[in-house]
């Protein structure tokens, strides 16, 4: 950072957005300098996902000013960052399933729709940064890390000079990661471009980048040169107060603070569950969506008081698990049983009536609903309890709704107020209050945490533990390596819709569950 | 029975005239499914199609009754089709009103506009003339009914193929579907989606617009506009979207099973077989539905068909 | 605050689009030669003014109201029913299959559930074609309307189904046998008006069934179908089950309203050919027009049944009478543009934006 270094490739003064009461950006100044890749590291709600879609166009800021190469301008939409040469990688929804890999590339772009060039230049691309691919593949065919490659390469083939990646791991294998990494640092950053690498995983910031701006609540809290920076300072930075990495390790992706951990754990002997009850049991259940076999034989067993951890990729039947935990998925064979009496499958509110309680994927999927109250929310499965002769009594379902508000720590306006109106945390606590309300033998957790700051993992993961020691069996769907083996008394690996691999705590570590990832079964 | 009904269908297998109106009936359908093909492969579903159809129609017969000019009558009619899917595409993907009420609404009130000017401004128009192929419409059966139409029937060749280029051979096209099929990841890809749903439906209108024209210029057995002539005819046309798979092959196969039993139900009494006119006229409807509950779940429909696109949403 | 100026925003769009509306309407009516002063004041005399009428009118719109209550079961449960016009058909038809061949009482309410199930039963095909088959039931309970009025029209072409086997039937005229006295509906009479009992039942319905949704158990059911159907289908509410029967049920109302009508007086207690007479339509849009409120139907389905008598005197203006079908529909399309800028307001200023329903909904595979 000399006294000659040219302007900076974007350069955000004072960028403000709010919504309504919330700030979501608060006066934030940021500078992505050419051959640096920047790290944005936040919670979930930091507002540097705000950010970044101010700076695609995505979003209008309410004020401040962006500055490219030392020209100001005014970013409308995606299509003029495009032009002003901005391309960003994102998390989720931007490829096509139904088109190919060609047409995804060539996607939003202006020029004349010219089949044989654009072939000829995804091959190109694919070559100068190391990302092979076969242009004419169905990208809804195509694996999650393949997926990422066509992003990437959809991405550069503008020749951007500005390179946003979100949250960019999420998708992706550790080996994977790493390669990303890899791809990033020699092709892109060495090209001369300045790339913005989003996360709130504290190990992948610090490993991968070369400056990082911490944000909180909006605002910018600090920037430091990654290599002066250590794990605790961002930690502290990030979440605003003193914490414990060795409590919060998972909630902050610092992996290796928790493998040293497991570690320690390893040396106890570990406690034995095998004599407890097996509370679900699901014995080679295969299925199908559009004629796509999504559940290969998965044969899972989960006993009273223990945590089983379903790790694996996104896009291997995680998803699928959770829906026919849930009665949404009707099988092709194999049975699901709960504490011993088999529960028929696609059959609506049957896995509920036998004691799986469910916290979805993606709660306002299948785990509320926003335009009814926090109140009607609560008792969603059984208003019977609330009812009287069939009707509602709209004293006993307010006066039960205090009550479990109060039990769950949910801030609301009122049990009246729309269940639209609440935050991400306490939305997912409506869920959770309905979900153990009436005695559940087993817990589903699919993503629990995901989408929630540090404060509400916190809350959620103490919730799942608790759980637990009630005597519940819990079975716990994440992608989060983290979330996984901190919580998970056992481990199995998910690939391709079948269990690959199975894991005790004190055996498994980032490596071997990556390689299970992966798809390589290890003996 | 079985005597008869065999009877019945080789006549109608030998008959000219079936031919003829099969592929008259297949045409005017094949306007508008065209249409609502290119709409919903961008995820829209207009049952607004049918009165896009009757705009076009009437307009056309006015125009016709006033100037006399076929040309001018279809570019009038067109307009108007055009003008109902302005009404549709900014109603439902602009204002973001649900697209069912919309279409209701629309074919309703466009019914109901057509049937009161008609009443105020009657539109008759001369029986349209044939153009004959030399040589080829001399082909026994078949030839008079490709060969020989008049004009404006044969402005389906340069749309079904136009409408083939625009989807898969332009960006535009590309942008279509992809808006049709996830406009989540077209809308952060810098795609404006629900402008391109508009443009879609835009698109649309010409098309039945067009169409409705067609209908009552060129026809031969038909002269000016009658309400009843379109008769869920633009419903008839999403029947056979569903019917080929949201495919542009399949639908125009679509189009030509409802002409034939349009035809069939035009046919058997000029072949002197008695039959109820009701149930005749129930016959394509009847086939309608149960043509779409053979194909609707076997195909690969646009993932997106017929749901509202708001940004921020996933 | 906000809410307040938000709330004035919103009356002074909705002032302003039905006044298009209607200057649109009376342009129209200019052009065509009309005077559109006389045709209101005809208007007003056909539906309240002249003696007897206001019960007429009473009478149009109960049948009116009768649907709407049906289109709105559809509708809360995320289904889109629009094939009334064909479920009163149908409901007519079979009401008239019942009263052609008994009489008294207890054929009453035979014909009245014969009615009930009638409609049930055409709105149960698109059902079945749509959780069977994933037909779309916007497209099939459409095309129901029309297979719906050439069979009607067919069961009328044969003695031994519908046609008056009375030699003497006027006009020769394809209709059913008339409704025989001891097999109508009672009539109440008040100040010289009198209308038929299906407009108290109707009103009774309105009351009902707002309290039933909004209040059992089952209402709570359905509308979180309506609003999330993958949730309720985990919550126990069988996405097929429940969506199949609110769509019968919203086509047994609209058959019930066509029995109503039978033997309620309308056609002059005969099954006709056309005899559905666009109340399915009408009835729909008066659901729509509420937004889906029961107790909101009732003015609106007054206001509905007004136009629809008040058109019996346009003749003598000279105008002619499917005006009112245009002005309607101009009308519901006005109605339906300020909720939606308003709601599009909100969603400018709010992090989260508004779910809108999506209609297709998901079915487990």
């Amino acid at each position: 950072m000399g006294v000659t270094a040219p302007a900076p490739a974007a350069r955000l003064t004072a960028i403000t957005k709010r919504y309504g009461a919330v700030v979501a950006c608060d006066d934030v100044h940021l500078d992505l300098r050419a051959g640096e890749i920047h790290g944005i590291l936040g919670e979930n709600g930091a507002g540097k996902s705000t950010l970044m879609k101010i700076l695609i166009g995505l979003v209008q800021p309410d004020a401040g000013t962006i500055h490219l190469h030392g020209d100001e301008h005014t970013i409308h939409d995606p299509q003029t960052a495009a032009d002003l040469g901005i391309g960003m990688v994102h998390q989720h929804f931007s490829l096509v399933d139904a088109l190919t890999v060609w047409e995804n590339v060539l996607l939003g772009d202006n020029a004349r729709l010219d089949r044989r060039r654009a072939r000829v230049q995804v091959a190109d691309i694919a070559d100068r940064y190391g990302l092979a691919i076969d242009p004419d593949a169905n990208v809804g065919e195509l694996s999650a890390g393949l997926r990422q490659r066509v992003e990437l390469i959809k991405c550069l083939r503008r020749d951007p000079r500005i390179v946003i990646l979100d949250e960019p791991t999420s998708v992706l294998t550790p080996a994977e990661s790493e390669q990303l990494f890899t791809t990033l640092r020699e092709g892109v950053a060495s090209h001369g471009k300045a790339v913005a690498l989003v996360s709130h995983k504290l190990a992948e910031v610090l490993h991968a980048t070369d400056i990082v701006t911490i944000m909180r609540q909006g605002r910018v809290v600090d920037e430091h040169v990654t290599s002066s920076t250590t794990a605790t300072s961002l930690a502290k930075a990030m979440v605003g107060r003193d914490v414990s990495l060795r409590a919060s390790a998972a909630a902050l992706g610092a992996t290796d603070v928790l493998e040293a951990t497991l570690e320690a754990e390893a040396d106890q002997a570990d406690v034995t569950l095998d004599d407890r009850p097996v509370v679900l049991a699901l014995d080679a259940v295969t299925a199908r969506r559009r004629d796509v076999v999504v559940l290969d034989e998965l044969s899972i067993t989960v006993r009273a008081g223990e945590i089983v951890g379903v790790a694996g990729v996104e896009g291997n039947g995680q998803r699928e698990l959770g829906d026919l935990l849930s009665s949404l998925l009707t099988t092709d064979g194999g049975t699901v049983t709960v504490t011993g009496a088999t529960v028929r499958a696609g059959r609506a509110g049957a896995m509920a009536a036998a004691g799986i309680a469910v916290i979805p994927e993606d709660r306002h999927d299948s785990g509320c609903v926003l335009d009814m109250t926090v109140a009607e929310n609560l008792v969603l499965d059984n208003p019977e309890r609330v009812a009287r002769l069939r009707f509602l009594d709209r004293g006993r379902l307010r006066e039960k709704a205090i009550a479990m508000m109060r039990e769950f720590d949910i801030q609301a306006a009122g049990p009246d107020a729309p269940m639209r109106s609440l935050s991400g945390g306490n939305q997912q606590r409506v869920v959770l209050a309905r979900e153990l309300s009436h005695d559940p033998k087993v817990l589903v957790a699919a993503q629990p945490t995901r989408g929630l700051d540090v404060g509400a993992i916190e809350y959620m993961t103490r919730r799942i533990r608790e759980a637990a020691e009630r005597g519940l069996g819990v079975l716990l769907i994440s992608t989060e390596l983290e979330e996984i083996l901190d919580l998970a008394d056992r481990i199995v690996v998910m690939s391709r819709g079948r269990v690959i691999g199975e894991l005790a705590r004190h055996e498994a570590t980032t490596e071997r569950l990556g390689l299970l990832m992966g798809g390589v079964s290890v003996a | 029975m079985i005597a008869v009904v065999a009877n019945a269908l080789s006549d109608v297998l030998a008959s000219e005239a079936m031919y003829n109106s099969m592929i008259r009936f297949a045409i005017i359908l094949a306007f508008a499914a065209v249409g609502e093909w290119v709409a919903e492969r961008a995820g829209t579903l207009n049952i607004s199609i049918e009165s896009m159809l009757i705009a076009g129609a009437y307009t056309a017969a006015v125009a016709f009754d006033r100037t006399d000019n076929i040309a001018f009558a279809l570019l009038c009619g067109t307009v108007a089709g055009f003008v109902v899917s302005l009404l549709q595409a900014n109603l439902s993907h602009r204002l973001s009103t649900d697209q069912f009420v919309v279409g209701l609404t629309l074919n309703l009130f466009v019914l109901g506009l057509a049937l009161f000017l008609d009443s105020q401004w009657k539109a008759v128009t001369s029986v349209a003339k044939p153009t004959r192929v030399p040589l080829l419409a001399d082909i026994p059966l078949v030839g008079e009914a490709l060969f020989g139409q008049p004009w404006p029937m044969y402005l389906i060749v340069p749309v079904v193929p136009l409408a083939w280029w625009l989807l898969f051979r332009t960006r535009w096209g590309l942008e279509l579907r992809s808006v049709g099929d996830n406009p989540q990841a077209a809308d952060v890809s810098g795609i404006p989606v629900n402008r391109r749903r508009r443009q879609a439906i835009g698109f649309a209108g010409i098309c039945a617009g067009l169409g409705g024209g067609v209908l009552v210029l060129g026809q031969i057995s038909i002269s000016g506009y009658e309400t009843g002539h379109v008769g869920l005819k633009g419903i008839i046309a999403i029947a056979a979207v569903i019917f080929g798979g949201w495919t542009l092959r399949g639908t125009l196969a679509g189009c030509l099973v409802f002409g034939y039993f349009f035809a069939l139900q035009q046919s058997l009494p000029v072949l002197g077989h008695r039959i109820n006119s009701q149930l005749a006229a129930a016959l394509p409807y009847v086939v309608a539905l149960t043509v779409t509950a053979v194909f609707a779940a076997r195909t690969r429909q646009p993932r997106a068909l017929a749901q509202p696109f708001v940004r921020g949403l996933t | 605050m906000l809410r307040d100026r938000r709330t004035i925003t919103l009356v002074a769009m909705y002032v302003a689009s039905v006044a298009a509306a209607l200057a649109l309407s009376a342009l129209l009516i200019a052009l065509t030669g009309g005077p559109w002063h006389k045709v209101l004041s005809a208007l007003l005399d056909g539906a309240f003014r002249k003696k007897g009428r206001w019960g007429d009118t009473l009478a149009g719109s109960a049948p009116l109201l009768i649907v709407s209550l049906g289109a709105i079961l559809a509708t809360r449960s995320g289904l889109v029913n629009i094939g009334q016009e064909g479920q009163v058909a149908v409901g007519a038809a079979m009401a008239a299959f019942v009263t052609s061949r008994h009489s008294g009482p207890v054929a009453l309410l035979a014909a009245l559930l014969a009615g009930f199930a009638g409609g049930a039963m055409w709105a149960g095909i698109a059902a079945l074609l749509k959780y069977w088959r994933k037909v779309p039931e916007v497209i099939t309970t459409l095309l129901l309307v029309f297979i719906a009025s050439q069979g009607t029209g067919y069961l009328l072409t044969r003695t031994f189904l519908l046609l008056d086997p009375d030699p003497n039937k006027p006009n020769r005229v394809q209709t059913s046998a008339q409704v025989d006295s001891s097999t109508r509906l009672g009539v109440i009479r008040i100040f010289g008006n009198e209308f038929p009992l299906t407009v108290p039942v109707a009103l009774i319905l309105a009351i009902a069934l707002g309290i039933v949704l909004a209040r059992s158990t089952w209402g709570f059911r359905l509308k979180m179908l309506g609003l999330n159907p993958r949730t309720a289908q985990r919550a126990g509410v069988s996405v097929v089950r429940t969506g199949a029967i609110a769509l019968m049920a919203s086509g047994a109302l609209a058959g019930f309203a066509g029995a109503m009508m039978l033997t309620g007086g309308a056609a002059n207690h005969r099954y006709t050919p056309g005899f559905a007479n666009n109340v399915g339509w009408e009835g729909l849009l008066v659901a729509l027009v509420a937004r889906n409120r029961p107790m909101v139907c009732v003015p609106i389905a007054l206001v509905f049944g007004a136009l629809r008598t008040g058109s019996g005197f346009l003749a003598a203006t000279g105008v002619e009478r499917s005006i009112v079908d245009v002005v309607r529909a101009l009308l519901v399309l006005a109605l339906l543009v300020p909720p939606a800028i308003a709601a599009i307001q909100r969603r400018r200023t709010q992090p989260t934006p508004a779910t809108t329903t999506a209609l297709s909904t998901m079915v487990p595979a």
